[in-house]
């Protein structure tokens, strides 16, 4: 077999195929066992059969398709392996070993492994000892050889460091080694990339006698994230790849997760052609984005493609103060009111605590608030003022918000310049009056945003107009200082720097009284672009050394984990980039409530290609023994058990058992295409068959029949109650109901339906006659639990106890039904209910009503009270939002309803008057109007007064 | 492997039986009901003496006699002349009928297309008649088994005789019929039919008018098999292997066709009825058939 690639795990198990004439001859000589039966005729039978038949032989496809099988086996258990692995040990002496762990081995760590272990092998059956380095731990203590079990338990136990390799490091283990040792053989097994050092380690390659091989990754995609930045408009990242890589088109998918691992928002990335590095952005809104930590490619598993992100990133802190006493009992007129509205979706708020000024200030501070909003403050107290200044030039941001009392603030401190530092321009004393009573102007519009500005892009508000302002006096650098301006030129919003912080004045206020921008969309936006401009966490920003105990960590494969053993807290010192290393891998430092994230790759980091040739000149290349070694074994078992399938149909198919008569039949309407076609997929490809077992299953409908046509067409519904005699009239009054509604109203229902209240599907029908008879059986709780929620949906049911005739004293509530539906009602959140007033929509919602009898007159109907509005007396009908879900009545519509076949009414009416079961009818009308309808009536009777406010 | 088509049902004897030929029996009109009406002549039968006589079938008018029942007289035929005419009646006497059924193996048979097995079925019909028959007065015995008795209540001693004896596997011999006899014979015909034959004519020469009734299993018909089949005889034991089944399905048939018609000639010969019955269909049919059968006079046309 040397001409061939082709190697055998066990080649004697192939002198088995020997047998095979063997078997061939077993086969022909047993028969399938015939199938017994008894049988009365046989004499007659036997004249058909005149000789006892000697045994038949099997078809002789039949005994092809054993043997091939058998030979397929024995093929199999031998172990035929395509382009293995040929021995590569050469010389003698320890064999080192130096395998590249970090990051980019993740993705076919198990290759890698493998291909160590068969050089581990290969040198134990020399009998020789290991030096195994790996590369990515570069404190690791000195290399000292193995013999072949330490090694493979080694080699067992490594895992996948998610670090950078220190090549340097490398070669100074592997100079040690060689020096000490002096190996025959040495293996690099690299992950494909130049790292830190990996010239030092190639010039010692090269440099070293005996038998070298670096054994390289084919192929493979290699991609890392190289930087991750929360920009205010954005979540911009970039992804890396080796350069010169031509990986496929394919786009990746790159994830942002949440502190809890769930997916916040994906985006794909496409590198383009020839390019190395590919830049990739979440345009989520801010709060959205605010929330990622992690951010990481999809389906590849190592720790170079996680970026995470930390505290930096994420919501500001504001402070707000105001001058104002916080009027709880009108929050809409409180100062802060809108700006906290405006600033929460993107932004920690916290509320100076004491309504003191001077005491709240340096509160906040204290809090390390990024942002301070002061809305309508005047004057500060001189110690504020510096306790304010202090906090700016650390960086702090100052929003003020323009008011009577900054207005009224700015004469008693003088015209003398700079005085009040803390505002960005001098104002004139008072404030602008537009559009007042006393002014010809008209209140100014927000003029387009400039360049300069920060608030450049918003689209310019044009519905906001500004009535009051203070104005800034004229200065030099006030164009500058100009965020936003009027559509006059006058400044809307300043701001000037101060040392490392902001300050920013809003001419006008914070409320709705002087302009109307603070209840528009625009004040948001610009107030997020204010606060975005302010530094975040300043309170971090000690100059002591912090110590950040790890919090979460990522393992080799990208997985963020609790802490291993070997991590140490993070110091961060100021001026100095943190270094990931094997005491602070990447990932997490610090607690819950703060911490910040140590990442693999910074921003502009790139990959480079390990190029063998450079790398270490005149040492052998090989390439990971897995790559391309293909195991048949699976494969050929997989053979013999279709061919065993295949066998097994035959042996059906010759005993008869294949043709009983259904089949027959489905075998002669194309069954067995169909089958072939199965076994042809099944060998041709077997994971695709397993797809599709696996794939949904034919889509079932779920529904009825019933339920279809009950959501096609509006149906009236009526309770079955189980009593033949009244589920009868609920129904012919049903229908007696819908030819009424058909032909008078342009409602035309459809077939109706008894509704079993148990069971049956009740959100297709907008009402429900229930009629209650004193002997029907209480639903149970479940059952109540589902007519509740069809009246929480806006269902409603009108309850009929029938008994305005029998019932004592006219209907009360003492008759058997009533106390039944009592009963019923017991399980139900029933809201106060009241006689239909004269006002109600009932009565007007298609005739005007005044009573609604059924076949009975005089009992009430009774709805769900309508909220006691003190409305005026001359309003025709009283609007309450939604229906009542629930009306009840003793009347018995459905059996003045109620019409046989032929049309004609069943029941008589008491008193026996045809215009009371025309009124009835109407009443019918009026309830399905209200129904469907709801308050839209109620509505429509102000017609008339709204046409006449119009002036028409 | 699935399961066989046919296997051997347990013998069936006695009362089981005879509650389902109860059942089938209650379904038949009274073979003679009209012999019901001749209140006093126990000896009603089926076959006319040739003379005057209580019977059914019209014999002759005669002239009144002053003293006979009035009610006797026809008055239909009185009508045409002045002469009264009463109408004479054959007289008819009661008569024997031979019940026997077949209990060899090859009726335990029962294929899973049929009912119940062929024994089964054959004891029903034969209890079946023997119920009609004792309820119209006639005599009954069991070929072979017992003497032949006169009571309503026959067909349950033919039972009890029935139980208590060895299973009947041969035809028996005919010593014991006396002329004027009915014969009905209940089998599935499958053994030598030499034997049947000589059988057959040596009842036929002692005067017994026969009716076979010859009990199918649907399977026996229409050969459903298909492969390889072992098929066995439950009566000798002997195996068949059928290499294909499926492909000796049209010779049998005809063969199973011929066979049946053979025995349908052997009784035709000696002028006996032949009724074909398969398992597969209600035992009232073959009930119904055979009452016709019995019915008939003996030398009319027709099978």
């Amino acid at each position: 077999m040397s001409f061939l690639p082709l190697a055998f795990a066990s080649p004697w198990v192939l002198l088995a195929l020997g047998l095979l004439p063997v078997i061939w001859w077993l086969l022909r000589l047993t028969p399938p066992r015939p199938q017994s039966e008894l049988f009365p005729p046989l004499a007659i039978l036997a004249r058909l059969i005149r000789q006892e038949e000697t045994p038949a032989q099997s078809p002789w496809w039949l005994t092809l398709l054993r043997l091939l099988m058998t030979a397929l086996i024995i093929l199999a258990m031998s172990g035929p392996v395509w382009n293995p692995r040929e021995a590569t040990l050469a010389g003698e002496g320890p064999v080192a070993l130096v395998i590249d762990d970090g990051w980019a081995s993740a993705d076919d760590w198990e290759k890698r492994r493998q291909s160590a272990e068969a050089i581990v092998t290969e040198a134990a059956a020399d009998d020789r000892t290991i030096v195994l380095i790996t590369t990515a731990d570069s404190e690791a203590p000195a290399a000292v050889p193995l013999d072949p079990d330490a090694a493979l338990a080694r080699l067992e136990g490594l895992e996948i460091q998610p670090l950078k390799p220190d090549h340097s490091a490398t070669a100074r283990r592997l100079g040690e080694a060689v020096r000490d040792f002096s190996p025959g053989s040495v293996f690099f097994l690299s992950d494909g990339l130049r790292h830190e050092g990996s010239d030092e380690l190639g010039n010692l390659l090269a440099e070293m006698a005996g038998q070298r091989e670096i054994v390289m990754p084919s192929g493979g995609e290699l991609i890392a994230m190289a930087g991750v930045r929360n920009d205010p408009d954005a979540l911009v990242g970039t992804l890396v790849r080796p350069q010169g890589a031509d990986t496929s088109d394919i786009p990746l998918v790159v994830t942002a997760h949440d502190i809890k691992g769930l997916p916040l928002a994906r985006t794909e990335v496409a590198f383009g052609a020839g390019e190395d590095a590919a830049a990739f952005r979440f345009d989520e809104p801010v709060e959205l984005r605010n929330q990622a930590v992690r951010v990481a490619v999809d389906g590849i598993a190592n720790a170079g493609a996680v970026q995470l992100l930390d505290d930096s990133f994420r919501r500001r802190v504001v402070g707000l103060v105001s001058g104002q006493s916080a009027d709880l009992a009108q929050p809409l007129l409180s100062p802060l009111y809108y700006i906290s509205r405006a600033l929460s979706p993107f932004s920690d708020i916290r509320q100076g605590r004491d309504a003191n000024v001077a005491i709240a200030v340096p509160e906040l501070i204290q809090q390390g608030v990024s942002a301070i909003v002061l809305a309508d403050v005047g004057n500060l107290s001189d110690e504020t003022e510096a306790q304010l200044s202090e906090w700016l030039d650390k960086g702090g941001m100052l929003i003020r918000f323009a008011g009577p009392r900054l207005a009224a603030a700015s004469p008693a401190r003088g015209p003398a310049r700079g005085e009040d530092t803390l505002l960005p321009v001098e104002l004139r004393a008072g404030n602008r009056n537009l559009g007042g009573a006393l002014s010809w102007d008209q209140p100014k519009k927000v003029a387009a945003f400039e360049p300069g500005s920060p608030f450049f892009g918003i689209e310019p508000p044009n519905e906001v107009t500004v009535s009051r302002q203070v104005l800034a006096l004229q200065e030099p650098e006030l164009e500058q200082k100009t965020w936003a301006r009027l559509e006059d030129g006058t400044p809307l919003v300043t701001a000037s720097r101060r040392k490392a912080g902001w300050l920013v004045l809003f001419h006008t206020s914070s409320d709705a009284r002087w302009s109307n921008l603070a209840i528009s969309g625009t004040f948001v936006e610009m107030l997020r672009r204010v606060v975005n401009q302010s530094r975040t966490n300043t309170a971090a920003a000690a100059n002591a050394d912090i110590s950040l105990p790890p919090l979460r960590l990522l393992d080799g494969s990208g997985r963020l984990g609790a802490p291993g053993p070997k991590a140490k807290p993070l110091v961060l010192s100021e001026g100095v980039t943190p270094v990931v290393s094997v005491e602070n891998p990447p990932g997490f430092y610090g607690t819950e409530d703060g911490f910040s994230a140590l990442n693999l790759f910074a921003e502009g980091d790139r990959l480079t290609p390990l190029a063998p040739v450079e790398f270490a000149p005149g040492v052998a290349t090989a390439a990971y023994a897995g790559n391309e070694a293909v195991a048949f074994r699976p494969w050929l078992l997989a053979a013999a058990a279709i061919l065993l399938a295949l066998d097994c149909l035959a042996v059906l198919w010759i005993a008869g058992t294949l043709r009983t008569p259904a089949l027959r039949r489905s075998f002669s309407r194309g069954a067995s295409p169909v089958l072939a076609l199965i076994f042809l997929s099944a060998m041709a490809a077997p994971h695709v068959a397993h797809a599709q077992t696996n794939g949904p299953s034919a889509t079932q409908s779920e529904g009825t029949d019933v339920d279809f046509s009950s959501a096609l067409v509006t149906r009236l519904a009526y309770v079955v109650t189980g009593d033949a005699a009244i589920d009868d009239i609920s129904r012919a009054g049903m229908v007696g109901l819908s030819r009424f509604l058909a032909s008078r109203t342009a409602l035309e229902p459809g077939e109706p339906a008894g509704i079993d209240i148990s069971s049956d599907e009740l959100a297709f029908y907008p009402i429900l006659y229930w009629p209650v008879s004193a002997q029907g059986a209480i639903p149970d709780a479940a059952t109540m639990a589902r007519v509740d929620t069809f009246m929480k949906q806006g269902g409603t049911i009108l309850f009929d106890t029938r008994d305005q005739l029998s019932g004592p004293f006219g209907g009360t509530a003492s008759s058997p039904e009533a106390l039944r539906l009592q009963a019923i009602l017991s399980g139900l959140d029933i809201p106060p209910l009241e006689p239909v007033p004269p006002d109600h929509v009932l009565t007007k919602s298609f005739y005007l009503l005044d009573v609604f009898p059924g076949r009975y007159s005089g009992g009430d109907l009774w709805v769900e009270a309508l909220p006691s509005g003190d409305s005026p007396v001359d309003r025709p009908a009283r609007a309450s939002d939604g229906v009542s879900s629930l009306l009840i009545t003793g009347n018995d519509f459905a059996g003045a309803w109620a019409v046989d076949a032929d049309l004609r009414p069943m029941l008589p009416t008491v008193p026996p008057d045809p215009a009371q079961r025309e009124m009835s009818y109407r009443v019918g009308v009026n309830i399905l109007m209200y129904v469907l309808t709801g308050n839209y009536k109620a509505d429509q009777v102000h017609i008339p007064a709204l046409l006449e406010r119009l002036g028409q | 492997m699935s399961p066989p088509i046919g296997a051997a049902a347990p013998r069936e004897t006695g009362r089981e039986t005879m509650a389902r030929a109860r059942a089938r029996a209650s379904l038949i009109p009274d073979l003679l009901v009209e012999a019901h009406r001749v209140a006093n002549n126990v000896f009603a039968g089926w076959h006319g003496r040739r003379k005057r006589g209580v019977g059914e079938n019209f014999w002759q008018f005669r002239h009144y006699v002053t003293g006979e029942n009035m009610a006797t007289i026809d008055w239909r035929r009185s009508a045409r002349d002045d002469s009264l005419y009463v109408r004479d009646r054959e007289w008819q006497a009661t008569h024997m009928v031979w019940l026997w059924v077949d209990e060899s193996p090859s009726m335990l048979f029962r294929s899973n297309q049929a009912m119940v097995s062929k024994q089964s079925r054959a004891l029903v019909l034969a209890f079946a008649m023997a119920e009609l028959l004792a309820r119209s007065g006639e005599r009954l015995g069991w070929l072979g088994l017992t003497r032949p008795m006169l009571s309503r209540r026959a067909a349950h001693s033919l039972g009890q005789a029935l139980a208590i004896a060895p299973p009947q596997t041969e035809l028996p011999s005919a010593e014991g019929l006396r002329g004027y006899s009915d014969i009905v014979l209940i089998s599935d015909f499958l053994g030598d039919q030499e034997e049947l034959a000589t059988k057959l004519q040596a009842y036929a020469r002692r005067g017994a008018r026969g009716h076979l009734v010859q009990i199918v299993d649907p399977v026996e018909e229409i050969f459903p098999y298909a492969g390889r089949v072992e098929f066995t005889d439950p009566e000798t034991g002997t195996k068949l292997t059928a290499g294909s089944a499926q492909g000796l399905r049209d010779d049998y048939e005809r063969l199973f066709a011929a066979h049946t018609e053979s025995v349908r000639a052997l009784a035709r010969a000696i002028g006996w009825t032949h009724t074909l019955h398969r398992t597969s269909q209600p035992a009232l049919r073959a009930l119904v058939s055979l009452h016709v059968h019995l019915g008939q006079d003996a030398w009319s046309p027709g099978s």
